[in-house]
């Protein structure tokens, strides 16, 4: 198996284990409608999409901005974090 | 622009890493965990990647990369489905 390939099925798995963690979250929050699941849903989501160009041609990673995604995905966590301490430090 | 990209990446994963594990030391809630430990998998992730695109630009950590945000994905789904079940 050449790296490519290899690099290919590591990605894909990475792209469906994102998503199901993205799945996981959506049920906790359908369950109990706080919102730091629906944010980490997305957000998990989000670093699932990102896999989409890097799996499909390697070279984007070197033009870096595809990584944006992953960024913003990072941040959304961050504040999703910050959010559920806030609210907790409230009650 | 692109090096500071890769350098927050990094930065905030760890960011994130820390916050959930210290959530998890204060409230014990397993999610918490889980998903702490799945960002310390992808925050080797980044700091590999870092290394790859900034530091070592002859030598490729691709796989490398890849593996480690894969073994962190796959801990927090396994913590998803050993809670759930």
């Amino acid at each position: 198996m050449s790296q490519i390939e290899l690099y290919a099925f590591l990605s894909g798995c990475l792209l469906a284990t994102f998503l199901t963690s993205s799945l996981f979250f959506w049920r906790f929050w359908n369950k109990t409608q706080d919102r730091f699941f629906a944010i980490f849903s997305f957000a998990f989501f989000l670093l699932g999409l990102e896999r989409l160009p890097l799996t499909f041609n390697p070279l984007q990673e070197t033009k870096g901005y595809v990584y944006l995604i992953r960024l913003l995905a990072y941040i959304l966590i961050l504040v999703a974090i910050a959010d559920k301490n806030r609210s907790l430090k409230r009650k | 622009m692109i090096p500071i990209v890769y350098l927050l990446c990094g930065l905030t994963s760890l960011a994130c890493a820390i916050c959930l594990l210290s959530g998890y030391s204060r409230r014990r809630s397993r999610i918490l965990l889980w998903s702490g430990l799945c960002f310390i998998g992808l925050a080797i992730n980044n700091m590999l990647l870092c290394l790859d695109m900034l530091v070592f630009t002859d030598v490729s950590f691709l796989i490398w990369r890849t593996s480690a945000a894969l073994a962190g994905a796959v801990i927090l789904v396994y913590g998803f489905i050993w809670e759930m079940v």
